[in-house]
């Protein structure tokens, strides 16, 4: 591994305010949504949290297509050689650095959107008395679907942070990451 | 030799059909270990049970007809086996909803006991 000199790193501003904030309501709202799941008493709370959450979705879709640079789907868009690349540069311990998101990462968040418009779909439907049994199952399965690639995408970033040395949750609250000088394109 | 294998096959086929109410009755019955009781079943269903709601709150305290979510306003198809085909013929639904709703009364799971006398009750109602 390369050592870095002081000058040869830059801070840069990946995360723009819009994704952001995008990203912590998301986060908001699937909680709110997922802790409500198992009450009839709660069902208004689950039922805004959804419909938040399929706002918020729509929003991130045109946001891939007209956002900031480190936002569009162009961007960071995975190929089955991106990925393997990647992943075969973490275990060997020597992580490729990406300064927007990472193969794997890229991976998630397609996931997590596919999962998401699944799981407000159905629910939309199974709160309209709609589409019966199947759509309660595809409910439930995309919603822990979600919830599966939420475990491993905060793993990824505790184990992305460690290794790059790099606080990931911070720089999705200020925005700011760390990049190579020779790297920044944008 | 095959008269055995129709009686094995109409045995078999009987194994896997679905459901009906009665078979919840004796089901919960059976892990109650007592018999249960259509009386009780009515007070528990109409009665709060520590929690806001009773299972009246949602399902009306006469079951064969239509009810109404009580917090969503949401119309709910009636619960009473005699006024609603389709209701206790599906065990996961019907564990699935136990669960659900017994949480959302009384704060906690229904006893085998409470289930077979609310069982008793509505499969009692024309």
């Amino acid at each position: 591994m390369s050592v870095l000199m002081q000058g040869d790193t830059t801070r840069l501003r990946v995360w723009d305010l819009p994704t952001r904030l995008f990203h912590w309501s998301l986060v908001a709202s699937f909680a709110a949504a997922f802790i409500t799941a198992e009450s009839e008493k709660l069902r208004d709370i689950h039922v805004i949290a959804g419909y938040t959450l399929a706002g918020l979705i729509t929003f991130r879709l045109l946001w891939g297509f007209v956002g900031g640079a480190y936002s569009r789907f162009a961007e960071f868009l995975p190929t089955p050689g991106t990925v393997i690349g990647y992943l075969k540069s973490l275990l060997k311990g020597n992580p490729q650095h990406h300064v927007g998101h990472n193969p794997a990462g890229a991976v998630a968040i397609f996931l997590l959107l596919g999962f998401g418009i699944a799981a407000t779909v159905s629910g939309w439907a199974v709160y309209e008395d709609t589409g019966g049994r199947l759509m309660e199952e595809l409910h439930e399965g995309a919603s822990n679907g979600m919830m599966a690639i939420v475990l491993i995408h905060i793993a990824g970033v505790i184990v992305s942070s460690w290794l790059h040395r790099e606080n990931l949750v911070l720089a999705m609250i200020t925005g700011w990451k760390k990049a190579r000088r020779d790297r920044v394109s944008v | 030799m095959r008269y055995l294998l129709i009686v094995a096959a109409v045995l078999f086929a009987a194994g896997a059909r679905a459901e009906v109410p009665r078979d919840f009755l004796s089901r919960f019955e059976k892990e109650a270990g007592v018999a249960a009781s259509a009386e009780r079943g009515a007070r528990f269903f109409s009665t709060r049970q520590g929690g806001e709601w009773s299972c009246a709150s949602c399902h009306t305290e006469k079951p064969t007809q239509a009810g109404r979510h009580a917090k969503t306003e949401k119309a709910i198809t009636p619960l009473a086996p005699a006024a609603n085909a389709e209701r206790f013929t599906d065990a996961a639904k019907v564990d699935k909803w136990f669960r659900r709703n017994c949480n959302d009364t009384l704060n906690r799971l229904c006893s085998a006991q409470e289930k077979a006398d609310v069982m008793a009750w509505l499969l009692s109602l024309k």
